[in-house]
């Protein structure tokens, strides 16, 4: 199997009073048409590996890497031109937020209508059957209310399907999702991941899953990357991550509270200076 | 006893056609030192219900009471003594120009506490942060010390009923055991009673004695600790939430839609 994204060494560093501070500090990974979880605490470096995939490291943060290839298309020197022809179009991004992704003062419709036809031009009518259809296609139990909403006037779930409606209707190849639930609830959750497995099973979409969720993730994920202070400490595959070997993966893992009862007080993750070397 | 006894709550907001039934005809009853879990999707009410306690949203019909008490509209000061949020967002229930040692001094003032120095320290220290923390702003702190100092902003006035309105779901797994950990300690030193809302079944078993589950405004069943442990749900819909933590199982629980 080729590999749709190859990263080697990625590294993303801020400028600071202190003098440069690295965020990222040496990821390298390398994803096929699976899907890829990626794991940390917020301030590990996990959002920044997912924005500089797509070049949006936002300044005065730089990102570089002795090899950043996706399908073959060297993305360290992309123009501007290979970046439109690329992002949100073969590859798209979901953020966590969709209060702050969404435009607030665009109605879905025409949001998602504008996406269709940046990229297939088309006529106006038949980019909104498409979106219609895209809403539909997400589990939108009633298109056309959302269609003709603002962002404001829906509930974080519906935004949520709204925006995946948005960066799938271009049939990308690699999807980066960003926290994509966090903000939903657990049953909605679990649809939005449906949808989600849906395409990657369907359309062999690469997906790299981002989150601070370790059981969603190793639920969900064919793989796992435990990223820790812009490192990744461990890889596992993710029927295994019970076993993991890193103490901040097992950390992570037990101090999640459990329905069946958990001990009290629940164990907290004991932080060791080394893992941050 | 009962501490907090709610009959029939009904929460509409709007005006004439154009209204939403928030929450309608829910109740419950919280007795002294317990800790009470709300749990439901975004949309159910179970917010709702925090903030009508507060007096933050419009109550339409039924009645709050605290102490055998019904409550006055709008809520008097020593009620706020009393109650007090923490709210989900720490991010957003700061104010981002006021230091946390302004955060604490103005519930002391609002309520003329004396000796604000001390209870200041008292409170920082109550919630697991230091001294060198009371003057910066909580742009300077983490998820985890922000909501830290929500707490200690709630708990500043001794109040007997904290209402927590998903305290940890912006927070880091790992930043939410030690969240939690700090509530529990709190409730047993001090006799606190909660009520806390969260949409994460693990973080209401852990925490709460008994819980209710709230979908579309209403109540769907009301079950203890032990029900839920050992998953004895009556209704589907719990049922489907108690599929639902575990995990992405491969298919979606079917859920019904009203």
């Amino acid at each position: 199997m080729t590999d749709l994204l190859t990263v080697e060494d990625l590294r993303i560093t801020y400028p600071t009073r202190q003098g440069p501070s690295e965020v990222v500090r040496g990821v390298s990974f390398a994803l096929g048409r699976e899907r890829l979880g990626i794991v940390g605490e917020s301030g590990s470096g996990k959002s920044q590996t997912g924005r500089a995939l797509l070049g949006l490291t936002p300044a005065p943060g730089i990102a570089t890497a002795r090899r950043l290839e996706f399908d073959g298309i060297d993305l360290r020197q992309a123009s501007p031109a290979t970046w439109r022809a690329l992002r949100g179009i073969r590859i798209s991004m979901v953020m966590q937020d969709p209060k702050y992704s969404l435009n607030p003062v665009m109605t879905i419709g025409r949001q998602i209508v504008e996406a269709y036809r940046t990229q297939k031009g088309g006529a106006k009518t038949a980019a909104r059957d498409r979106a219609m259809a895209m809403l539909e296609a997400v589990q939108i139990r009633d298109p056309s209310r959302v269609f003709n909403a603002y962002p404001h006037e829906l509930s974080g779930g519906m935004g949520q399907r709204a925006m995946l409606a948005m960066m799938l209707i271009t049939e990308p190849d690699l999807l980066i999702a960003d926290e994509p639930t966090s903000a939903l609830d657990v049953t909605v959750q679990l649809e939005v991941l449906a949808i989600l497995d849906r395409l990657v099973a369907d359309r062999g979409m690469g997906l790299i899953f981002i989150s601070h969720d370790l059981r969603l993730v190793s639920t969900f994920c064919d793989r796992v990357l435990v990223m820790y202070a812009g490192r990744i400490v461990e890889e596992v595959k993710a029927s295994d991550l019970a076993n993991a070997r890193h103490p901040y993966t097992q950390g992570l893992y037990t101090c999640l509270p459990r329905i069946e009862g958990s001990q009290r007080p629940l164990q907290t993750l004991q932080r060791d200076a080394s893992w941050a070397l | 006893m009962n501490l907090i006894e709610i009959s029939n709550l009904d929460v509409t907001f709007g005006s004439f056609a154009n209204t939403v039934a928030a929450v309608r005809d829910v109740s419950f009853n919280v007795a002294a030192g317990e800790a009470f879990g709300i749990v439901g999707e975004s949309g159910s009410g179970k917010s709702t219900v925090l903030r009508a306690i507060c007096g933050l949203a419009p109550v339409t019909g039924g009645t709050i009471r605290i102490d055998g008490q019904p409550l006055k509209t709008p809520r008097d000061a020593g009620f706020y003594r009393r109650v007090q949020m923490v709210f989900q967002d720490p991010y957003a229930s700061l104010h981002p120009r006021h230091t946390v040692d302004r955060v604490l001094a103005e519930p002391l003032a609002i309520h003329g506490f004396a000796n604000a120095e001390t209870r200041i320290e008292q409170a920082l220290a109550d919630v697991g942060l230091g001294h060198g923390f009371r003057f910066r702003y909580p742009h300077q702190l983490s998820g985890g010390q922000r909501q830290r100092v929500a707490i200690a902003r709630a708990l500043i006035l001794e109040p007997k009923i904290l209402l927590l309105d998903e305290p940890t779901s912006a927070l880091d797994a790992s930043i939410q055991a030690e969240v939690l950990n700090l509530l529990d300690r709190l409730r047993s030193e001090r006799g606190l009673t909660y009520i806390l809302v969260s949409h994460d079944l693990a973080v209401v078993a852990h925490m709460c004695e008994r819980l209710l589950v709230m979908q579309h405004g209403r109540t769907v069943e009301e079950l203890t600790r032990a029900e839920l442990q050992g998953r004895r749900a009556q209704q589907p819909y719990t049922r489907a939430l108690l599929v639902a933590s575990q995990g992405y199982v491969g298919q979606t629980p079917t859920l019904e839609k009203a």
